[in-house]
């Protein structure tokens, strides 16, 4: 089974972006309509989406790793205490892979 | 109550004037008496010519006149009653004596009061000039002072709370404790208060009030050229500063922005240069004329958000060993198809000397800002160098081309963020003019100086020297 990839981003044209790149990466990308607590393995979150965070704490004690993406630097302190790594955009695909790989080791056997 | 000073001063000038007359009428008739003359001589001639010399010269011709046919008419008075008759000679010497005298005199003071008038009012003009400036503008003497305070200072003074006693710089001292950085504010005015020869500015802010003040000073010379004081200006750049800092914040909010649709860009042309081989030759050089533009606004986002980090002082070096010949051939080799495009010569002289204690990532950074440059403004078969050399204590690194250069007079302002020199612009060379800027900053946080030499048409050389030791490892060694 696919491990599942929680998109939490405000734009239309980067979340597409993430979606794809997730299929691509090998990961099902989650959709924050279709997500319920427990139901994710990892969540990709840019920490300035006022919105976003609030669907990150909806998920209550079973927040999954958080990869943050964010258009600010690391030093303006958006990552929430969830956050396994911090990438600015634009980053690669492959900068993205290595974070998420990164955040979903403890599922890999 | 400024006129009534004005009348009082008047009056005490002309008491002035009587009692000079009187004693200089009564030394005329001591010396009169004491070389044997008559009391009707001593009298009428002697001891009024003071009084025709000095009233001609006040008072003007007719007054003059009138006191010379008086003290004639005085002195013919005392001849008759003393018995003796004056002869028609002897009275038309006295008339032509006091009356030359009386006419003489006033000639001379009208032209003196006519230069009085004229000195007071270009004094007036001066005093008038330097009231409507929009700064506030103060002379001190040697000791500090005050000489001459304009409008502006006079009403600023009072708006700072300056207490107007004590010489400038006391009275500068004294409201250190209201400023945002008092100790800064205090060490800078003990400098200048101990300085005979510098000429410095500076900016400072009162606390709680978001008043942003920028000062200058500079020591003004005498006649001789030795020190005679210092002139000092005040200007209140609240305004600017408020400016600049909406300036700083639109560029950030813009460029952390611009972050979002690069993403969005660059992730989906990650995602073609896959597919690449299916695309014809035109779709490839689309893709590239693509790629190159995004890398250029990407690099432009990053420039942009670090000279606001700058700005901030938000820049933190991540300070590590780093081998500074090692880094400029990295950089080399990296630029080395872009030159080799231009046909332009690209080299590196280097002694290697001793690694450096710096950040590996900003000093990438500014190599790769200053091998740009000297390979982007040299002309086709030109020549660019790299020298890393050890230097004391120190280690300098010099870039130098063979191109285009840098006019004089704009030479001066080429580390300003977003100046770009007229050579660059005329020829339409792209850039964003941040480049020298960030890259003043980052060797300066690293304790070092960047410099540059440039002639048009001939070449530029822009000079680094870096600290080799961080400074505060430098204080742990001393004290360890």
């Amino acid at each position: 089974m696919m491990p599942r990839v929680l998109i939490l981003e405000p734009h239309d044209d980067v979340r597409m972006f993430l979606e794809c790149s997730m299929r691509r990466l090998g990961y099902e990308p989650v959709a924050p309509t279709d997500c319920s607590p427990g139901a994710v393995d990892a969540v990709v979150l840019e920490p300035s989406w006022t919105h976003g965070r609030t669907i990150l704490e909806q998920l209550g004690d079973a927040v999954p790793p958080v990869v943050c993406l964010s258009i600010f630097p690391r030093e303006a302190g958006l990552a929430p205490p969830e956050s396994v790594a911090y990438l600015t955009k634009p980053s690669s695909l492959q900068e993205l892979a290595a974070a998420l790989r990164g955040a979903l080791r403890p599922l890999i056997p | 109550m400024a006129s009534q000073l004005h009348s009082r001063v008047r009056r005490l000038a002309r008491r002035r004037h009587v009692v000079t007359i009187l004693a200089l009428a009564g030394l005329a008739a001591t010396f009169g008496l004491m070389l044997g003359l008559r009391a009707t001589e001593t009298l009428g001639t002697v001891a009024f010519a003071p009084w025709v010399g000095l009233i001609g010269f006040d008072a003007g011709v007719l007054a003059g006149v009138l006191t010379a046919a008086a003290a004639t008419g005085l002195w013919l008075l005392a001849s008759s009653h003393e018995g003796t008759h004056a002869s028609t000679v002897q009275i038309l010497v006295r008339i032509a004596y006091l009356g030359m005298l009386g006419v003489g005199t006033a000639v001379a003071g009208r032209r003196l009061h006519a230069g009085e008038r004229e000195h007071r009012s270009f004094a007036a003009l001066q005093s008038a000039l330097i009231d409507a400036t929009l700064d506030g503008i103060c002379l001190t003497d040697r000791e500090g002072n005050l000489l001459i305070l304009n409008a502006p200072l006079r009403r600023l003074s009072l708006e700072l709370g300056l207490p107007l006693v004590g010489t400038v710089p006391e009275q500068l001292l004294s409201i250190a404790h209201r400023m945002v950085d008092p100790e800064r504010y205090r060490r800078r005015m003990t400098e200048l208060a101990e300085s005979t020869g510098e000429s410095t500015s500076d900016e400072f802010e009162l606390a709680g009030t978001g008043r942003v003040f920028r000062g200058f000073t500079a020591p003004v010379s005498d006649a001789s050229g030795g020190f005679a004081g210092r002139i000092w200006t005040l200007r209140e750049v609240t305004a600017d500063r408020e400016l600049d800092r909406m300036r700083d914040a639109f560029v950030a909010t813009v460029s952390h922005e611009l972050r979002t649709p690069l993403t969005s860009i660059s992730g989906f042309l990650e995602m073609m240069e896959d597919e690449e081989e299916g695309l014809g030759e035109t779709g490839r050089t689309y893709l590239d004329v693509i790629r190159r533009s995004t890398d250029r606004l990407h690099h432009l986002v990053e420039d942009l958000l670090l000279i606001a980090q700058i700005e901030a002082q938000r820049v933190e070096l991540e300070y590590a060993t780093v081998d500074l010949a090692e880094l400029a051939q990295v950089c080399i080799d990296a630029f080395r198809p872009t030159a080799g495009e231009k046909d332009v010569k690209l080299e590196l002289v280097s002694d290697r000397p001793s690694p450096i204690s710096g950040d590996r990532r900003r000093l990438t950074q500014v190599l790769d800002n200053l091998v740009s440059n000297a390979v982007k403004f040299t002309e086709e078969g030109g020549k660019v160098t790299v020298t890393v050399a050890a230097d004391g204590d120190s280690t300098t690194c010099v870039v130098a081309d063979t191109g285009i250069g840098i006019p004089s007079d704009e030479q001066g302002q080429i580390f300003s963020r977003f100046f770009r020199a007229s050579t660059a612009t005329q020829r339409a060379i792209p850039g964003t003019g941040l480049g020298l800027a960030i890259s003043r900053a980052l060797v300066e946080q690293h304790g070092g100086t960047i410099s540059l030499e440039s002639r048009e048409d001939k070449g530029t050389r822009v000079t680094m020297t870096l600290p080799t030791q961080h400074p505060e490892e430098g204080i742990h060694a001393a004290a360890g």
